[in-house]
């Protein structure tokens, strides 16, 4: 008999398929975009803002991929001497992917949190983010459906 | 038993030679969301009655929520 450690959690993680009644819940896994911008802790906010154009969000990861802070517009429009470490918003609120939606909004509401939320595994590294305009567009869309479909 | 960090494409490798997979979790749990394919039995319920169900000629993977 082998004991699979990591369990659900890896597994939800690497956005694999599940069975069961959640096949019918929209998880954060399933909709958070993987494009967002990131930076190291020790680039300078200049450089990023160059980097990021047309993004309001930057995530600041380590030199694993953890995430450690959040550059958000007013940061990226600080002293464009400073380093991502200087200006940052640490420890920013993060969500695993097999949180759902409606779960993920509740806590976008309850947090007024009205930009990203980032999605990561339980170690901190980043899988994705996802607006709260997505998340209600989405949810509204599923809800809209007609039940008995799959759109 | 074999306590081991597998990654997912090992556990997908050892599924495709034939692997079973079974969720300890409980009822409930197991009903809203498995891994594919996993069988369920609670991890108070396993014993040697419960662990008939596997087949004794094919491997056997277990797993719970994660590492905790």
């Amino acid at each position: 008999m082998l004991d699979y450690v990591p369990g659900k959690t890896a597994w939800y993680e690497d956005n694999q398929p599940r069975e069961g009644k959640a096949v019918d819940e929209i998880w954060i896994g399933d909709v958070a975009g993987s494009d967002v911008p990131t930076c190291s802790l020790t680039e300078p906010i200049g450089d990023i803002r160059r980097r990021t154009e047309g993004w309001d969000t930057c995530v600041v990861v380590d030199s694993k991929g953890i995430v450690v802070g959040l550059l958000r517009k007013k940061e990226l429009d600080a002293d464009p001497r400073a380093t991502a470490e200087q200006v940052m918003r640490p420890g920013p609120k993060t969500f695993r992917p097999n949180v759902t939606l409606q779960e993920l909004l509740k806590s976008m509401r309850d947090h007024e949190i009205q930009t990203n939320s980032l999605v990561t595994t339980a170690e901190g590294r980043l899988l994705g983010v996802i607006s709260r305009a997505d998340a209600e567009a989405t949810l509204a869309h599923e809800q809209a459906a007609p039940t008995g479909t799959d759109s | 038993m074999a306590a081991q960090v597998f990654s997912v494409s090992e556990v997908k490798q050892l599924l495709d030679q034939g692997a079973q997979l079974v969720d300890v979790l409980g009822e409930d749990e197991f009903e809203h969301d498995h891994l594919p394919g996993a069988i369920n039995i609670p991890l108070k319920q396993l014993d040697a009655t419960t662990a008939s169900r596997l087949d004794r000629g094919r491997p056997v993977l277990v797993y719970c929520n994660d590492f905790g």
